[in-house]
């Protein structure tokens, strides 16, 4: 995700990307054409230039490592989701931040689907009355995606000691995420996590969530075990409520490749008539990753607080520990 | 004359039963001779993704537990049995061996479990045409007494047309296969030439083209190429337009005429109908125009490609 992160910061009104670091040679020749300066280590770039905020893009294992090293040198941090291995880490981190009075936010991109902040909106509005069950489906090959050039899975991410968890801390994270911003507090009433690849992290996830504030129930479906290529997105969050049902399929393309083509098409003309291009938005997935970064340089730059709280991400790693505690006591 | 046997499980749901009378059935039909002094055995199937066999991606380890029992059956209890498949571009068998259900399998069935990547390896220096390629084998393939094939009947992204001799390409020693892709043809005809496929038994119970399809078949076969010259009109190819099948003619590596069909309980024509037919040729060619819309795109509009999508 580093150099999308990186394109996409290129990209982004009143923003000057200053260098980027990776331990990878090919990746760090692949950014210097973009006329980026880099480095082998991110301690060296954060202690050599002059930085407002950093993004850190590090495997679960070396997140609170990057945040500590870029908080005490008082520089601000996006970092991807999610916030840590576990809620002892994430808690260390924030605590982190806190004592070194620097502004952390986490990626959770997944708020910045448009079918997400339609549903949202619908929700909190009460347009489908008191929501009584929400469902919620995130199912893909995770770390197995198959990019155009076959690469083997990084090993880390099936390691728990490296990783802190499988499907349900990578994708389960966002679905967890999401119903907290809508819920608030939930309280766990059921969970079920599956190793059906025989590996050391889950695969599939189930949890059944209470919202102590509606007492709605929340079932959240979480999956790495399903074989899928891009641009196909079994992602849906569905909330059925006494005067009604809506779901995020409703405001999502029904087909991507019309989808991008009418996005390019749009953008096409954007440029043509000077106006600000809609980055990623062929693409529907990617255009997240920009829209939350954009938004956490905007906060940067005029100096208001960053839109998503850290509370909400420590709520998020709070379910999951507890989900993964319970199954390790087992 | 070589001979390729077609049969159907009787079960949809493929039952162990079913399944070790079609496979005993369809090697008793074969007329190979298994009392010839086999000591050694390396049966390699096609575990080329973490997809599990229902998907069509990989062979089912169910069919390969039923071949080691059937050869056991008919050779001996005491040969050695290997299975073996080598890790690939994407793919680490340390961590497939497991997803796919194959080391519980081979421990139940008490085989060897063998990385090709690992062990003894010599180069190999194979000459396809105008073209000499070295191909790193590992030598457990080149000592075996015999070599059973077990790929799967379904399409490639790359190749279109897939079956026996791209399965024994996944035997490359050398993980990043990948590197290959600029003469996949030679490489895939080389290796055939290395290792000689004693039997070929094709796992199409859950079939892949456009999408993954039950099935029910099995189709054996004493010969790589006359297997793949029927798998690849099953799926609806020609096999004379199929690049490594005409390489592989032109360079002996099977018989591609005189081919024996016995369709022992279905026709070629029924499979050949039930199979999910896939233009690879049309996906390719929509993929590249694509690829190519999209990078003129991002010039045009200057937008950002993201890297998943880079080549």
């Amino acid at each position: 995700m580093g150099k999308l992160h990186l394109l996409n910061a290129l990209h982004i009104d009143d923003v000057s990307v200053i260098a980027a670091a990776d331990k990878s040679e090919k990746n760090r020749k692949s950014v210097e054409r973009y006329g980026v300066k880099t480095y082998d280590d991110y301690r060296e770039l954060i202690d050599t230039e002059k930085l407002d905020a950093i993004i850190v893009s590090l495997p679960n294992f070396l997140k609170k490592e990057g945040v500590f090293y870029a908080a005490e040198k008082g520089v601000d941090v996006f970092l991807d989701k999610p916030l840590a291995r576990n809620l002892a880490e994430a808690n260390e981190i924030i605590q982190k931040v806190e004592r070194e009075k620097v502004r952390l936010m986490v990626g959770v991109n997944y708020r910045y689907f448009e079918s997400v902040q339609k549903l949202k909106e619908v929700f909190d509005e009460g347009r489908v009355g008191n929501v009584i069950i929400t469902t919620s489906d995130l199912i893909l090959n995770g770390p197995f995606s198959h990019p155009l050039v076959p690469a083997p899975v990084p090993e880390w991410w099936l390691d728990k000691k490296l990783s802190g968890g499988g499907a349900l801390l990578d994708l389960g994270y966002h679905l967890i995420d999401i119903l907290v911003w809508m819920f608030g507090d939930l309280e766990i009433a059921h969970s079920e996590l599956r190793h059906s690849l025989n590996l050391p992290v889950e695969d599939a996830a189930t949890l059944m969530l209470k919202s102590k504030n509606t007492e709605a129930t929340c079932i959240v479906n979480a999956g790495w075990f399903s074989r899928s290529v891009f641009p196909d997105f079994n992602f849906r969050i569905n909330i059925h409520g006494t005067a009604g049902y809506d779901s995020t399929d409703h405001y999502a393309p029904k087909n991507m490749r019309v989808h991008a083509a009418k996005e390019g098409l749009k953008n096409f003309l954007r440029r043509i008539a000077m106006k600000e291009v809609h980055y990623l938005s062929y693409t529907y997935y990617y255009a997240s990753f920009f829209d939350i970064l954009k938004i956490f340089f905007e906060s940067i730059n005029k100096g208001t607080d960053f839109p998503i709280p850290l509370n909400d991400e420590l709520e998020t790693m709070r379910i999951i520990d507890t989900v993964y505690d319970k199954h390790e006591e087992k | 004359m070589a001979k390729v046997i077609l049969t159907q499980l009787k079960t949809k749901n493929s039952t162990q039963e079913d399944l070790k009378k079609t496979i005993k059935k369809a090697l008793e039909q074969l007329d190979f001779d298994f009392k010839k002094g086999i000591n050694s055995i390396v049966i390699k199937p096609n575990l080329c993704y973490y997809w599990d066999y229902s998907t069509g991606e990989t062979t089912d380890p169910r069919v390969v537990a039923t071949i080691i029992d059937e050869l056991r059956n008919m050779i001996g209890k005491n040969v050695a049995i290997s299975v073996a498949e080598a890790d690939a571009s994407a793919m680490k068998t340390k961590y497939s061996f497991d997803v796919l259900g194959y080391r519980e399998m081979c421990k139940e069935k008490e085989v060897n479990l063998v990385n090709l990547c690992e062990g003894e390896i010599i180069n190999k220096t194979a000459k396809v045409g105008d073209k000499e390629l070295n191909l790193p084998v590992n030598t457990i393939l080149l000592k075996a007494d015999l070599v059973v094939n077990v790929p799967k009947l379904k399409t490639h992204n790359v190749m279109g047309f897939t079956c026996a001799m791209k399965n024994m390409f996944g035997a490359i020693a050398k993980p990043y296969k990948y590197s290959y892709h600029k003469v996949l043809a030679h490489a895939i005809v080389g290796i055939n030439k290395e290792i000689k496929s004693d039997i070929v038994i094709v796992d199409g119970i859950v079939a892949k083209g456009r999408y993954p399809k039950k099935l029910g078949v099995i189709m054996t076969a004493n010969d790589v190429l006359a297997n793949d010259f029927v798998a690849a009109r099953i799926m609806s190819f020609n096999p004379q337009r199929v690049k490594y099948l005409k390489l592989a003619a032109r360079e002996h590596v099977g018989e591609a005429n005189k081919i024996d069909i016995i369709e022992d309980n279905v026709k070629m024509s029924e499979v050949k109908a039930a199979f999910p037919c896939y233009s690879h040729f049309r996906h390719r060619l929509s993929w590249r125009l694509q690829l190519k819309l999209l990078r003129l795109y991002g010039r045009i509009v200057k937008d950002v490609i993201p890297p998943v999508l880079e080549d």
